[in-house]
């Protein structure tokens, strides 16, 4: 589903070049729970970024759905982007001043969907991640936990193929972090790919497949 | 995206910080309602001189005794030149001319008016029957002067009603006798009340038969004639023929000034209008600096919501919806403000009426269309540059940064 091959990218710093990815090869199956570890500085979020179409490579392929994606435009990407990539991001990333169903429906907005047909998936999507009761609430308003469970429930909302998850947890307390990890988990249940980046090696131990990154390369894929 | 979406994008933003919005709609409310009310203003202006014109009769001509182009250098006297007056013989002449409907022969003096013991010193006009319809006089009782050959006169004269209601108060003054100078005239008719016209107050006069008025001033030479031509078509050949006329009588010496009402119209019709889209540029002004107001605005938006764009961009926002919010939000922005703008210059110009009724203040429709137009457009003008900014963020910096 998602094909990688010879994957690098390269950032200038200050002068000096950085390899941040070095021809990463890498493939994703339709239905996998994937978590990307390693030390910051690893390469793990320029990685997620090129999954999410956010950045693009400076050399290799990137196959998604089994189409070529490298070298759309610019327009194209935020389309492929809108229709197939789900974003969780550290920091929530909510919209201060929508109300939380506001803040689901984002993406269905943008992509011109008709009010009509916005009102039950919407509905749908509260009711899924409990947030029914939370639906006319500013983010301010909202909890950590509600808040990532919002932006779970607006990366859901164009039923994407793939959810990237750019340490979920980071921002929350222990205990909200696994119940926002089991809301993750239920997504991969029922069938959703979940990539998720951590430095926390409890919660890469919870995937199914766990990739290790050093210095801009995979150095470890274990699976069971 | 869709219209209504967009729309209800950009309200959200606009509400979510009220006090910036308010700013905004202040600025560009000021530049179109500036520029309404000095359009209204100017353009108030402009149509009452036109009035004024107006009231003074329709295709009007007014032929003045002496010339006004600059000859000679040398005294009348030593090339044997004496200046020559408007007679009474020259206004009859006109009849000649087909392209003169009428004419009125007019002498103008300060006479002292009994009536009783009352007795008022007023201007006192000599004229003919025809003068009524060229004025466009109304009478509010009694008639005007009788029509007749000008060279003989009846003792009668007609009077204005501040004049009717000084020497008579509510005593009734139709078939009153009244004294001027030492003649004594029957009042055979009231002026209707119609207030100034260029300087001119039929309220306070009193007419009399031209020959009255010959005798009591002691004069042949007349103040003007007015002539009115057939039609507004005719005016050119009725002024052509009017210099013609006294030329020949006047043996062969264009002695005499003709005016057209048009000219002069015309020539302050110009002038105002000028003056008006002057004003109105300088208040257009403000207009674009509401614009540049707008733009600083929403380069600082740009700023505040890097985030917000960044996460639009990852949600699958194309760089040209970006842009389209941006000017959607200016456009509100310039529409409230437009709006707003009318309002109030519409409220200024009721108000200047208030204060002056007698000058009919309007927006003239263009000012009306062009200053909502130019806030519209300096708005989206000043927002292409923070849009393209906004449009080309790099989503994963923008989402990076907290």
């Amino acid at each position: 589903m998602i094909r990688l091959s010879g994957i690098a990218r390269t950032f200038l710093v200050g002068g000096e070049e950085v390899h941040a990815l070095r021809a990463v090869d890498l493939g994703i199956a339709h239905g996998e729970y994937l978590s990307i570890m390693g030390p910051s500085g690893s390469g793990k979020s320029t990685l997620l970024n090129i999954i999410g179409l956010l950045d693009r490579p400076d050399t290799g392929t990137y196959e998604l759905d089994a189409k070529n994606v490298t070298a759309l435009s610019d327009d194209e990407l935020a389309r492929v982007r809108r229709e197939k990539i789900g974003f969780v991001f550290q920091f929530f990333h909510l919209v201060p001043r929508l109300t939380a169903a506001q803040n689901i429906e984002l993406p269905m907005v943008l992509a011109g969907i008709d009010p009509a047909a916005r009102r039950p998936r919407l509905a749908r999507l509260l009711a899924e991640y409990g947030l029914e009761e939370r639906a006319g609430h500013r983010p301010d308003q909202l909890s950590g936990g509600q808040c990532q469970r919002v932006a779970i429930a607006r990366a859901m909302s164009m039923g994407p193929t793939v959810i990237l998850a750019d340490e979920p947890t980071g921002n929350l307390d222990r205990h909200t972090g696994q119940e926002v990890l089991g809301v993750l988990e239920r997504v991969h249940h029922n069938g959703g790919t979940v990539v998720v980046v951590t430095h926390d090696p409890e919660i890469g131990a919870r995937s199914q497949r766990r990739l290790r990154m050093l210095d801009g390369a995979v150095v470890a894929d274990e699976k069971g | 995206m869709r219209l209504a979406d967009l729309f209800d994008f950009a309200w959200q933003v606009l509400r979510s910080s009220i006090s910036r919005t308010l700013l905004i709609l202040l600025a560009m409310g000021i530049g179109v309602a500036a520029v309404v009310v000095v359009t209204s203003l100017g353009e108030g202006a402009r149509l009452y001189v036109a009035n004024q014109f107006g009231s003074l009769g329709t295709n009007l001509i007014i032929v003045l005794p002496g010339r006004s182009e600059t000859s000679g250098g040398m005294p009348g006297v030593l090339i044997g030149k004496t200046p020559r007056n408007l007679t009474l013989e020259d206004a009859l002449a006109l009849k000649r001319s087909h392209a003169i409907r009428r004419f009125a022969p007019l002498i103008i003096g300060a006479g002292d008016v009994r009536a009783g013991a009352l007795s008022r010193e007023t201007p006192v006009l000599g004229s003919t029957a025809e003068l009524m319809d060229i004025r466009h006089m109304e009478m509010a009782q009694g008639s005007f002067l009788p029509p007749g050959d000008p060279r003989h006169s009846q003792p009668v004269c007609v009077i204005g009603a501040k004049v009717a209601n000084e020497l008579f108060g509510s005593r009734p003054a139709l078939g009153e006798w009244v004294r001027i100078g030492d003649r004594r005239f029957r009042v055979i008719g009231i002026l209707a009340a119609q207030g100034q016209s260029l300087g001119f107050n039929t309220d306070e006069i009193v007419i009399v038969p031209l020959a009255a008025a010959q005798a009591l001033f002691n004069t042949e030479s007349l103040f003007r004639i007015l002539v009115e031509a057939k039609s507004r078509e005719q005016i050119a050949a009725a002024k052509a023929d009017v210099e013609e006329i006294v030329r020949l009588r006047h043996e062969g010496e264009r002695d005499v000034t003709v005016i057209t009402q048009d000219a002069v119209l015309a020539t302050f019709d110009r002038i105002l209008r000028a003056l008006t889209l002057t004003v109105a540029s300088i208040a257009a002004i403000s207009l674009a600096v509401a614009g540049i107001l707008i733009m600083n605005v929403m380069l600082i938006a740009v700023t505040q919501r890097r985030r917000e764009i960044g996460l639009l961009k990852a949600l699958g926002a194309t760089g040209h919806q970006i842009q389209l919010a941006f000017f959607t939000e200016a456009l509100l922005l310039a529409l409230g403000g437009a709006v707003a703008g009318l309002a109030v210059g519409e409220l200024g110009r009721s108000f200047a009426v208030q204060m002056y009724p007698a000058i009919p203040f309007q927006a003239p429709w263009w000012a009306l269309a062009a200053a909502p137009a130019t806030a519209l457009l300096t708005a989206v003008l000043f927002t292409v540059a923070p849009a393209r900014r906004a449009a080309r963020l790099d989503p994963v910096q923008a989402l990076s940064r907290r």
